[in-house]
């Protein structure tokens, strides 16, 4: 029984490895607030998309595959919700029952194991139920096909011979062990006694004796724990259907998770009045783009309230170079850019009123860092050493954004360094986006027909209002205004000691 | 009268201390440094020790003492073992004791007397264990000297040698019952042992000739500890009725040295594991051939300087030989300017400037061979930073905020570090930043250790020493690790090290080419 809802043909398994640098890109693109807004507390919910964003499609096939999916959750939100709830009750079911299989206590494993598929039973009848009742709402190939399977394949055969298997584990002379007292007097040395003499029984009989109660669990446990351990097959088969039922919604989970993520952001966004949109993905070979209002999803989650968007509008354009005003909105506008492409590829929808981007080989994020703690080295060659691991898995057609990467040599030399590695990225197939306060590698690209720049505005007043616009890098940062700022006029020197 | 082995008297032991880690440890790697120790040596709740800078040299020169003398292999295992057991044992008592308190057998049984009784049996002969090695002993700081006689007075006395007999007595005793347990349906009875035979052997006979060749090992390993206590009690009740004398006698011990350990001793089996865990964490790198030493502690900033100084936190990890710096500082000099190329240890030893200045304020031994170091009121650190989406400021302003509020806590006794701040803005603003920065810290007349990439700010004045991370004459692209005092020169070999990493132009598209 499978579900394919991510693939049309293969099983959606969350646990083969990632791409690469996971863990940069989470950083670098705030992704983990919008994975967060997604999984709401689920963790299910959380790895399934992270799978998915982790794991950008290659082909515009099946980047449509999810895309309609989605579309169709989108329509039908409370079925969605509604099979995904059956799999999350089913698990809390399982978790709560207090009935695991576990090879450590043998016998509760054989009534457990009963218990369980009791369970199983119950909650496969309602995912039927929801099928009967709600397959014609449904267009999707993926969801149809899910559900037409849910009521083809259930029957109770499966569990009527799992009873079948029954069997009970007769204790009937009891168990005779002797014990000499350790060091804390707790019973040590067990030696297990032959217990069948001559007027064993009259003589016990009377022997001072403790009964556990009803409720021990703990006492139960401790007597089976005394007892015998070397019944270990004969709850075998009953443990492994139990567990092949909780592989199947454990699956069924992790299918439904992706889309029950996309709904929460979905809703998230659409409260705060932010725009989504189903993105068009162009082969990997084009080099156009057009967004209006690409806005940074993370930040508007994090921010919670409206947050600019940026237009893009290019043919043709390989490299572009981003300058201007420090907090002008620069980083945030390579993050909506990571994130909207990596949401595109995962077949989800995007922050924006309109997306158009070419499929893309992995995007790469190379930003600033903080101190190297590893302390393997310095800055620099930190920098440059995560930057050839980045080489090492760069290819034609890749997305690679640089957040004022190189920087922390001096500025000649990060120029010199930037300009090389930008040159060669580009000129095999790469796209770049880089972000750079270092002037000398801004201006390097002038007059080139591939290379947009674009820069963070700075009005008139020294506000910013975190929108990019195309134009050519400025020579200054504007420092000056930041130390006004926080310093003011107040001379350190005056202050009382 | 001893008191403590961290202070010279019970007021200074009780005066507050930091219980938060120190704001200045991530910067310095000094969390990497303290984290494996409080982590292994977690059940002893060493942290406000660790975290506490001391002001005063009289407890700083105690400590210096106690541990000097400590460095003593043979003297160390002693102390060693003897912490730990005790301090378990104090642990486990106060348990066992609200246990003996409660009304309710869950807690209060026979099996609590019994863990009671083995606590006083490994109390003993963990006391006994370290007065017999310290009797051998000649001991010189006054710390531990104290201590020894304090151990001594107390093996003599009346209540301890009463306490030692009675248990061997009880031991005795107990060591003669044997009983049998019959389980069935939920019951368990009990009776002493009478001779029944050992079934497990009878069985194992009977199958013993199909034995062929070796085969896999299916036994569980299983503790000879009960799963539940309550049985286990209940169970050793009905043994006790059967062998009513015997735990008639372990009842009234249990009420007589209900409060059996001595507080003192207690608190120093705690203590000593400052001493002990840090002792344990440089072992290795004293192996090794690094140089520690017990610093002399100024007050003023006349003349400081560290010979053969190091990063212990790299020390610690890393695999390459560890390069050893000198600083000196002679009035009017207080700031040390480092530039230089990158990955020339010039972040690792600002580090080391500020982990050394914070360990000897502990009392601790420190990295290097002979020192002579401030005792400040506070370290200030600021050291390039991530740039977090929460704060919503860009870095160049977060860089400012930080420095703005460095600059406003530091008093006249501090020590500021600053390493590479400016980054993430243009060379003409980060040097009119930078000359704010360099007027206030002159101003403050603190000693301070700036790391830049901004040459001019190493020629700042004459309270300036300028440093500079070196190079291989022969081959620019390696580091020697070295910092001297040296007028900076400017040049930077970014282009070698990006060659190195085949990033250059040329380098970089082979690579992509394939």
């Amino acid at each position: 029984m499978k579900a394919y809802l991510m693939f049309c043909d293969r099983d959606f398994d969350i646990k083969t490895e990632l791409c690469f640098g996971k863990e940069t890109l989470t950083a670098d693109l705030e992704l983990k607030h919008i994975l967060a807004n997604m999984a709401q507390d689920d963790k299910a919910i959380h790895d399934a998309c992270e799978a998915a964003l982790f794991r950008p499609l290659q082909s515009t096939e099946e980047i449509e595959y999810r895309q309609k999916n989605l579309y169709d959750a989108l329509q039908n939100p409370d079925t969605v919700r509604q099979l995904y709830e059956i799999t999350v009750k089913t698990e809390n079911k399982r978790r709560s029952s207090l009935y695991w299989l576990s090879s450590a206590n043998l016998s509760s494993t054989f009534s457990s194991a009963i218990e369980l598929l009791k369970i199983y039973t119950e909650m496969l009848m309602e995912l039927r139920l929801v099928a009967d009742s709600k397959l014609s709402s449904f267009q999707s190939y993926g969801f149809r096909n899910l559900l037409t399977m849910l009521q083809r394949e259930l029957d109770d055969d499966y569990f009527a011979e799992v009873r079948a298997h029954l069997n009970n584990l007769k204790d009937d002379k009891g168990t005779l062990i002797s014990a000499t007292l350790g060091n804390y007097l707790q019973g040590v040395g067990y030696v297990l006694r032959q217990n069948n003499r001559k007027g064993f029984w009259r003589r016990w009989f009377f022997a001072p004796s403790f009964t556990i109660a009803e409720r021990d669990h703990a006492g139960v446990t401790d007597l089976g724990k005394r007892r015998d351990r070397a019944i270990n097959e004969v709850t075998n088969a009953l443990a492994q259907a139990a567990e092949h039922l909780e592989s199947f919604f454990a699956m069924l989970r992790s299918e439904l998770a992706f889309y029950v993520g996309c709904l929460n952001l979905a809703d998230s966004l659409q409260t705060l009045g932010m725009p989504i949109c189903i993105p068009s993905l162009l082969p990997s070979d084009s080099k156009d783009r057009y967004c209006r209002r690409l806005y940074d999803v993370s930040l508007a989650l994090t921010k919670n309230t409206v947050v600019v968007g940026n237009e893009l509008d290019t043919t043709a354009k390989q490299l572009y170079l981003i300058t201007g005003a420090n907090q002008g909105g620069k980083t945030t506008f390579l993050r909506s850019l990571g994130q909207a492409q990596l949401m595109a590829q995962s077949g989800m929808f995007v922050g924006a009123d309109d997306f158009f981007a070419p499929i893309r080989r992995g995007v790469f994020s190379h930003f600033k860092k903080e101190e190297d703690n590893a302390m393997k080295s310095g800055k620099l060659d930190e920098e440059l050493a995560r930057m050839s691991e980045i080489a090492d898995h760069l290819e034609e057609g890749a997305l690679m954004l640089f957040n004022e990467s190189f920087a922390s040599s001096n500025e000649r030399e990060g120029s010199e360094i930037c300009r090389q590695i930008t040159q060669a990225l580009v000129e095999n197939g790469v796209e770049v986006f880089s972000v750079t306060h270092l002037y000398t590698y801004a201006t390097a690209f002038l007059g080139d027909k591939n290379t947009q720049y674009l820069r963070a505005q700075r009005l008139e007043n020294g506000e910013r209002n975190f929108k990019l616009v195309p134009g050519e890098p400025l020579q200054t940062a504007f420092g000056e205004d930041l130390y006004q700022k926080f310093f003011g006029q107040s001379e350190v020197s005056e202050r009382d000691r | 009268m001893f008191y403590s082995i961290l202070f010279t008297t019970q007021e200074q032991h009780r005066a507050p201390r930091q219980t938060e880690t120190p704001a200045c440890f991530k910067d310095l790697n000094l969390d990497q440094i303290f984290t494996p120790i409080l982590e292994s040596k977690k059940k002893f709740e060493l942290e406000s020790f660790f975290y506490t800078a001391l002001h005063d040299p009289e407890i700083i020169i105690y400590r210096q003492n106690v541990m000097r003398e400590l460095e003593d292999d043979k003297l160390c295992a002693l102390f060693t073992e003897f912490s730990k057991t005790v301090y378990d044992l104090g642990q486990y008592m106060n348990k066992i004791r609200s246990s003996l308190n409660s009304k309710d057998i869950w807690h209060n049984n026979y099996l609590t007397r019994g863990q009671m009784l083995d606590c006083a049996d490994r109390y003993c002969r963990a006391i006994s264990a370290l007065s017999d090695g310290l009797s051998k002993l000649t001991l010189y700081s006054a710390g531990l000297r104290n201590f020894a006689e304090y151990l001594s007075a107390y093996c003599a006395s009346e209540g301890y040698t009463e306490l030692h007999s009675h248990v061997k007595r009880l031991r005795d005793k107990l060591s003669t019952v044997e009983y049998c347990m019959l389980i069935k349906n939920g019951t368990i009875r009990v009776r002493k042992y009478e001779r029944q035979a050992d079934h497990s052997k009878q069985i194992l006979a009977i199958f013993d000739k199909f034995r062929q060749g070796n085969v896999k090992d299916y036994r569980h390993e299983l503790p000879e500890e009960p799963h539940a206590t309550h049985v286990e009690a209940a169970v050793l009740d009905m043994v006790a009725e059967l062998y009513k004398d015997i735990f008639a006698v372990l009842n009234d011990f249990c009420s007589k040295y209900f409060h059996f350990e001595d507080e003192t001793i207690l608190r120093f089996s705690r203590e000593i594991q400052f001493y002990l865990s840090w002792l344990d964490y440089i072992r290795p790198l004293r192996g090794a051939g690094l140089p520690f030493n017990y610093p002399k502690l100024c007050n003023t900033a006349e003349h400081l300087y560290n010979l053969d100084m190091y990063d212990l936190a790299l020390a610690a990890t890393a695999q390459e030989k560890i390069v050893t710096n000198n600083f000196e500082l002679n009035a009017p000099e207080h700031i040390i300017v480092v530039t230089g190329p990158n990955q020339g240890g010039k972040t690792t030893f600002a580090r080391a400037f500020g982990q050394v200045h914070f360990l000897a304020s502990l009392g601790l031994c420190v990295p290097g061979r002979e020192a002579a170091l401030y005792m400040f009121d506070d370290i200030f650190t600021h050291f390039g930073r991530e740039e977090d989406l929460s704060t919503l400021n860009g870095k160049l302003a977060d860089d400012l905020v930080r420095l703005h509020e460095l600059l406003s806590k530091s008093t006249s006794r501090s020590v500021i570090i600053i390493n590479e701040i400016f980054a993430s803005t243009t060379l003409s603003d980060a040097l009119s930043l930078g000359g704010h920065m360099m007027d206030a810290i002159s101003t403050l007349e603190v000693p301070a250790l700036v790391v830049t990439f901004l040459d001019e700010l190493a020629s700042y004045g004459s309270n300036t020493v300028s440093m500079m991370s070196t190079v291989k004459e022969e081959n620019p692209s390696q580091r020697t690790y070295k910092i001297i005092r040296k007028p900076p020169d400017g040049l930077a070999y970014a282009m070698y090290i990006a060659g190195e990493h085949g990033l250059t132009y040329e380098k970089l598209s082979r690579r992509l080419g394939r």
